[in-house]
């Protein structure tokens, strides 16, 4: 008969062997909790036993069935370690995610580092938050329907002024700029100093406003010092050129020949049109140079006039020595696409593929499901589900963080976006055929990979009988089999459940293996 | 899968100990002097590895004695292969650990 703070001292132990229990494995839990119960026991009664024969103190047999007790952490480790080992070697990582976790882990992992690259490098960051153009279908660059190009300059700055004061059927507004290299220099600056020419653009002083970019840090943008052109900067041109010099802007510069107040910076990768541009010189109608090429940005009056016409239409148009120009109209949306609105139109054209580059079919499980519960079911789809889910983010970041590796304003516009609808495609078409595939490899009821691949039949008696390839789940759920050649009544793999019986049959294996 | 294993001296002592009729973890840990949380693990070491086996007791024996039931380990073949083998590696074990039958055998008995 046990005194009271004897028997709290048993309970507590008890509890204890519970608590670490718990890191045993499931399916030798109840004998080892039962063996560490009976072997407390006994040692909490030899200890007693000893403490009366010897007169030691009571509290001698506490601390010795407390060093007891304490072992079985270490055993309780050392059944779950081997556990762990066993599952390892039972799933080869050669095969690479042989469990759902591990896949799903896998998964996680890139999806965390290609999100983590897009988050770091500035080029990519840039294109996931860029700015929208305002309208862009709306907006088109106009230019001589002889260049196919349109990075060469060829409406002339007087066709642009007669275009503007003429009353327009089509349009509704222009905006033109021309490139020049000039040197902008502050106005205590001497032509000493000798700063590298920047790429100005000469610009029409609406062409900012019609593509509807803000301008950043514009303190007296708007109130200009009276009578003086403003000059927009580029992000890239303000940091690298000017140094990120707060004091330069609403300063008055020289920008060639002519005096201009510095009034703000355009966000990074706002530019999307033709000219790599360092600064933006507006100027008001009257005073842009007539002389020479330019490039010429008109908006549409009603969208429903041009929206049967595609992204490229042709225009006719009366010059201002009375004949008819040839022009080609490119909608800037083709320009102002982003990166989400390439990979959604890159994931359709990968469903639209997948087909051609494996079977869609998982396969046919029978319907034995007496031996299957709704969550086992459940829990096959959620798997299918979640690898889909991850997969899709990885393709947009894996996709942009290889077009735009390269940096803000390194890599034209356009060839960034082919890159960008490459990749995504790509990994989206061979991103599936893995889902699909892999899920046809898995186990319906652990999602373990299926191993021990085994040829069976022989290819000759093809039509008499099957032959194929036949994998097995070594938790001994079932069999898949998977013909070699398929036929109208053995089209697609077969999955066969084993019935309990089975299972002592693996767990015998399971120990044997473990040695 | 016996013939090669060679045992530690703490693996060999306990392999010993059960061979001399220590059946159970805890007679084992008084016979060697080691603590439980080297015993039981290493007791799970050597069934893995088939060399010994254990066995539940009797039910109606432990509850005509009321106390719960033990579990008991003894030497497979391969186990028995194994302790003569290590006995060349350790010339010591059957001097420390000599084989007679213990009082939990008769008990059990």
């Amino acid at each position: 008969m046990m005194g009271l703070p004897s028997a709290l001292m048993h309970g507590l132990w008890l509890g204890l062997l519970r608590a670490v229990a718990l890191l045993v494995p499931a399916w030798r839990r109840t004998d080892w909790l039962r063996e560490w119960r009976a072997e407390l026991w006994h040692v909490r009664r030899e200890c007693a036993q000893k403490c009366i024969q010897s007169g030691r103190a009571r509290w001698r047999v506490e601390w010795e069935v407390a060093a007891f007790s304490l072992g079985s952490i270490q055993d309780a480790r050392f059944l779950r370690q081997t556990r762990s080992f066993r599952t390892i070697r039972r799933i080869p990582l050669a095969t690479t995610m042989g469990s759902a976790s591990q896949c799903v882990l896998f998964l996680s992992g890139v999806l965390v580092l290609s999100g983590s690259l897009a988050l770091l490098l500035p080029g990519v960051r840039a294109q996931m938050f860029r700015i929208h153009y305002r309208q862009a279908n709306r907006l088109v660059m106009i230019q001589d329907a002889q260049y196919a190009g349109d990075s060469q300059a060829t409406i002339a700055g007087e066709q642009f002024v007669a275009w503007s004061r003429r009353r327009q059927d089509v349009f509704e507004e222009f905006a033109f700029y021309q490139m020049r290299h000039e040197t902008v220099r502050e106005a205590g600056e001497t032509l000493a100093s000798r700063r590298p020419p920047l790429a100005v653009a000469h610009a029409s002083a609406n062409l900012l406003e019609l593509l509807g970019i803000p301008v950043r840090f514009s303190p007296r943008a708007n109130g200009a010092i009276a009578g003086l052109p403003q000059v927009i900067l580029s992000d890239d041109a303000w940091r690298r050129k000017f140094g990120s010099d707060a004091h330069l802007l609403g300063s008055v510069v020289w920008a060639g020949q002519r005096q201009a107040v510095v009034a703000g910076v355009l966000p990074p990768e706002s530019w999307r049109l033709p000219g790599a541009v360092d600064a933006w010189l507006l100027l008001p109608e009257g005073e842009l140079r007539t002389a020479g090429e330019g490039f010429l940005v008109g908006r549409v009056k009603h969208l429903g006039d041009v929206a049967g016409w595609g992204e490229r239409w042709r225009l006719s148009a009366r010059k201002a020595d009375g004949t008819d120009a040839d022009l080609l109209c490119i909608s800037l949306a083709e320009r102002a696409r982003t990166p989400w609105s390439l990979f959604l139109f890159s994931v359709l054209m990968a469903c639209l593929a997948l087909p051609a580059t494996t079977s869609l079919p998982l396969g046919e499980y029978p319907q034995a499901s007496n031996r299957l519960s709704w969550s086992t079911r459940l829990r096959r789809w959620s798997f299918l589900a979640s690898k889909l889910v991850l997969l899709l983010p990885i393709v947009y970041f894996v996709s942009i963080d290889l077009a735009y590796l390269e940096g803000v304003g390194r890599r034209d516009a356009l060839s960034a976006q082919t890159i960008q609808l490459a990749a995504s495609f790509a990994l989206c078409l061979f991103g599936l055929r893995w889902v699909l595939r892999d899920q046809r490899q898995r186990c319906p009821v652990c999602l373990g990979k299926l191993t021990h691949p085994a040829r069976v039949g022989q290819t000759s008696r093809t039509f008499l009988d099957w032959n194929g390839t036949e994998l097995i789940c070594v938790g001994g759920h079932g069999l898949l089999h998977i013909p070699e050649m398929p036929t109208s009544w053995f089209s697609t793999q077969r999955w066969l459940y084993l019935d309990p019986s089975w299972e002592v049959l693996f767990l015998e294996e399971e120990l044997v293996s473990a040695g | 899968m016996a013939e090669g294993v060679k045992l530690s001296h703490t693996a060999a002592m306990i392999l010993q100990a059960v061979n001399a009729g220590y059946v159970y973890g805890f007679s084992v840990m008084e016979m060697t002097g080691l603590p439980s949380g080297t015993v039981y693990p290493a007791m799970r070491r050597l069934e893995r590895d088939e060399l010994i086996l254990s066995h539940w007791e009797d039910q109606k024996i432990a509850d005509a004695e009321q106390r719960p039931p033990r579990k008991y380990y003894k030497l497979t073949r391969a186990g028995k292969t194994t302790l003569e083998a290590s006995h060349k590696r350790y010339p010591l074990l059957v001097k420390l650990i000599p084989i007679e039958e213990p009082m939990h055998e008769k008990e059990r008995v």
